[in-house]
């Protein structure tokens, strides 16, 4: 009796995925390709060989936490859109451990992770209290720091975290705070774990304990939590702290979880628009944990099939992204749509 | 007047809302030119619902409608403005950081996309209409800063400008203070004298007495009587307005109350415009009563309830429960003292629509001991089986108990919501409306687990703005009007008709009024 309405999300999101294929087909078409053939690159490219699945696996892993950082925002009633930035502090935390404090194996890569997740929860905490006791709005705020994110981030990676000698990189993470390679032909680690055990962490923490229950209650009707004596600054913080950690600990991910480099670039350019394309991945997944696990693989598989399909089909790459787009922007359809009707109807 | 064509008539008008609400069930009404109508009943009693059919907001389910003399059908408020009709109403309409004239203005520039606003020829003729009609307004000031009184005066000018000569006007004066009533009726009478027809929609017999020269009383969603204003009682009104006790009787057997649960000293709390509205209140409710305190709404019963509840932050005063003075703004050490809280609007505060049953099961009750365990985890079976005999003893009709309670219909989450806060085992009940807009089952069925709770030596404490409930269920009761208690005893002491009155503002002889007494030395 239970399952079939748990289950009319997951149904409405395959339906949309569905239309989203048949609209970027158009588009392919209209372009002189073959869609059929297009979308045959597609999937072989991104799950055809056990090694093209794992890197699917590896481009989907840092996008199930910013997702994640996303969907609990939307579960509080906010609209955390500071992943981004928080994901840089996250990479510049965990590179400063992982390379410039040597500890032993083990514990070192344990505390390079935990070095970026505090980063990162540490630079939402600003947008967090501002919004708890000044009432700045989120949006705002976290754009900001964003900003202030990418700058800062840069400075450090330069001017304290660079390798002597190299100006492109940081100082690469010394070997003992290095997620184990998972297959020699893939940048897949196990990092992966990771991200999908904090996920399902975090959904056993929302739906299944007292503060996790207060936090949906205040995101679903501000007014009945305050009813129920919830403290409205309190889920505001914690949402955001929560969303911190999983933010930086996707930035962690692509610093000593991710070959060939094991640093983080000047530029930032190995990590850059991963907080962003969690928000998508986020509707995708309807702002679930266990969703936007499932929505980060399809990310990761429209990207590495992207590839194949560019080489194979001869489709331009622009053409590639432009093809995601649709597919992504009608998969996302359903949730951004109820979003807005819950919002119209308060 | 009372000759000729009428400005304004309806012909048996009803109106059925989607949700199958009859608020018309066959009015008459007609208005001649300047001519003041006074539209009085109680809440739910279908005046604005008329009003709205009158000026083009809703289109009436049968009935017509005729302006002078012809039949109209108004799609939308602006067809009734062309035929000179409009509202203002109860929650304003203007553009906070406009002026005065801005807004007056305001979809009437006569400006093209790239034209600029032809402000200057407009504020000559807005000016004129505001020295015929004798209404004072600031132009060009923001009307974010002007206090209520003047923004409806701005709203007022501003229906005036799009040329009405029916002047409709929702319950005008609750925005006012007792000293602005007087221009206003001043300024009513001017505009009446200028040929503009008014009707005044609301609860106060005084108004009504004073500045109207007919009287239609509606009575759900009928004509319960019509009369000129010169023959006009408040007795007459006042009985008129109530009616006959209803027939949903809920036996309730005598019985001596006990010891004071709560108790309230001088309490004042203001409203979200920061006017005060509860002043100076002071009342116990004991163990084995009911107490119910009836009253039109907007008297200030929501700032009340939510002062008692631990949801608004009082001005002034203390509230003692179970002997004990509680902090406020914190309902959880409320509840902890055995508060249960049937809110006015369990949709808004007493429910989270899209949970389930099980999530709302506990819902204010998410920490009490029983329902965690360690680190803060919710034990899961035990709220499962809490919520199972929670439908079961409260006979709560649901497909399954994870449907989202927004697919439930309104009795049977308001006996999810009342059950919930019954099984507390609470000491004090504090419910407010806690049968509107319920099916008659569901309505009989929680009056009698109010009468059970007091049965049961709770306090209760009741807050409806239906009459019959408040009589019927309430060992004593009070009257609010303007904040304050008027008339406050044992409900034998208190006929209908007085009961009547007194939410209307009028005491009669012989009551005692709390607004009579001298203001308290603090």
């Amino acid at each position: 009796m239970r399952t079939p309405r748990a289950l009319r999300p997951l149904v409405e999101s395959l339906a949309t995925v569905a239309l989203g294929l048949v609209a970027g087909g158009v588009l392919v078409w209209a372009f002189g390709h073959s869609p059929v053939a297009a979308y045959r690159a597609l999937a072989v490219g991104a799950f055809g060989t056990r090694e093209d699945l794992l890197e699917t696996l590896a481009f989907a892993t840092p996008l199930m936490l910013t997702a994640l950082t996303f969907a609990v925002g939307v579960r509080a009633g906010l609209f955390n859109i500071g992943a981004e930035g928080q994901m840089y502090l996250g990479a510049v935390g965990a590179t400063f451990v992982a390379g410039m404090v040597p500890l032993p194996p083990g514990v070192h890569l344990v505390a390079a992770t935990v070095a970026g997740m505090l980063a990162g929860a540490a630079w939402a905490l600003i947008p967090g209290v501002l919004k708890a006791w000044r009432g700045a709005h989120e949006v705002i705020s976290t754009i900001m720091c964003n900003w202030i994110a990418l700058h800062l981030s840069m400075y450090l990676a330069i001017h304290f975290l660079a390798e002597p000698g190299r100006a492109e990189r940081t100082v690469p993470a010394l070997p003992t705070a290095r997620y184990p390679v998972l297959s020699e032909e893939s940048t897949l680690t196990a990092v992966l774990f990771v991200a999908v055990g904090f996920a399902l962490v975090v959904y056993a923490y929302l739906w299944g304990t007292r503060a996790g229950y207060e936090l949906r209650l205040a995101g679903e009707n501000p007014e009945a939590a305050r009813y129920a004596g919830v403290r409205p600054e309190r889920v505001v913080v914690l949402s955001f702290v929560l969303g911190g950690l999983a933010a930086g600990l996707a930035g962690a991910s692509q610093v000593i979880g991710r070959p060939p480099a094991w640093s983080l670039y000047a530029t930032l350019g190995n990590v850059t628009t991963l907080g962003f394309d969690g928000i998508g991945v986020a509707l995708v997944g309807r702002n679930h944990p266990v969703g936007g696990i499932l929505a980060a693989v399809l990310f990761g598989a429209l990207a590495q099939g992207g590839r194949l399909m560019e080489y194979e089909v001869g489709v331009l790459s622009e053409l590639v992204r432009a093809l995601n787009g649709i597919i992504v922007f009608a998969m996302a359809v359903p949730e951004l749509w109820g979003m807005l009707r819950r919002r119209l109807s308060r | 007047m009372g000759e000729g064509t009428p400005r304004v008539q309806m012909r048996g008008i009803h109106k059925v809302y989607p949700d199958g609400t009859a608020a018309l069930r066959g009015v008459d009404f007609h208005l001649y030119p300047g001519e003041v109508v006074a539209l009085l009943g109680e809440n739910g009693a279908g005046k604005t619902t008329l009003m709205k059919v009158l000026s083009g907001l809703l289109r009436p389910t049968r009935g017509d409608v005729l302006v002078d003399g012809r039949p109209v059908h108004f799609h939308n408020p602006v067809d009734a403005l062309r035929r000179g009709i409009g509202m203002v109403h109860q929650v304003f309409t203007l553009v906070p950081p406009f002026t005065a004239l801005q807004n007056v203005l305001l979809g009437q520039e006569g400006a093209g996309l790239l034209r600029p606003l032809p402000e200057e020829q407009a504020r000559a003729r807005v000016q004129q209409l505001l020295e015929e009609t004798g209404l004072e307004v600031p132009l060009d000031v923001p009307v974010e800063s002007l206090p209520v009184g003047v923004q409806q005066r701005v709203e007022i000018c501003k229906t005036l400008y799009r040329g009405t000569s029916v002047l409709i006007l929702d319950e005008p004066t609750s925005a006012l203070a007792p000293v602005e009533v007087d221009d206003f009726f001043r300024f009513l009478r001017r505009l009446r004298d200028r040929g503009t027809s008014i009707v005044l929609i609301t609860h106060k017999l005084r108004e009504v007495l004073e500045v109207t020269d007919r009287v239609v009383v509606l009575r759900q969603g009928l004509v319960a009587g019509e009369l000129p204003t010169a023959s006009a009682t408040p007795e007459r009104l006042a009985e008129l307005m109530v009616g006959a006790l209803s027939t949903l009787r809920v036996a309730r057997a005598p019985r001596s109350p006990g010891q004071p649960v709560l108790a309230v000293r001088g309490l004042r709390v203001r409203d979200d415009q920061g006017r005060l509205a509860v002043q100076d209140l002071s009342f116990e409710v004991r163990e084995g009563e009911v107490f119910g305190v009836a009253g039109v709404e907007g008297n200030g019963q929501s700032e009340l309830v939510q002062a008692l509840t631990g949801l608004r932050r009082p001005e002034a005063g203390e509230i003692w429960l179970a002997g004990e003075r509680v902090p406020s703004l914190d309902p959880l050490s409320l509840y902890r003292r055995g508060l249960a809280h049937v809110p006015e609007d369990k949709a808004r505060f007493g429910l989270a629509l899209g949970f389930d049953l099980v999530e709302n099961s506990i819902l204010g009750r998410q920490r009490e001991p029983q329902f965690v365990g360690w680190f803060g985890r919710l034990r899961g079976p035990v709220i499962l089986r809490y919520t199972q005999e929670l439908v079961r003893r409260f006979r709560v009709v649901a497909p399954d108990l994870t449907t989202p309670v927004r697919s439930l219909s309104g009795g049977n989450q308001q006996r999810l919501l009342v059950g919930r806060e019954i099984s507390k085992e609470p000491r004090l009940v504090v419910a407010m409306h806690p049968t509107r807009g319920l099916d008659v089952a569901s309505t009989v069925y929680i009056r009698e687990l109010l009468v059970q709770m007091r049965d049961a030596g709770k306090a209760v404490l009741l807050v409806s703005a239906d009459l019959d409930e408040v009589l019927e269920l309430s060992d004593r009761i009070a009257v609010m009007y303007g904040g304050r208690f008027l008339g406050q005893g044992p409900v034998e002491e208190f006929r209908r008709e007085t009961v009547g009155l007194l939410m209307g503002g009028v005491v009669p002889e012989g009551v005692h009024a709390d607004a009579a007494r001298p203001p308290s030395p603090r």
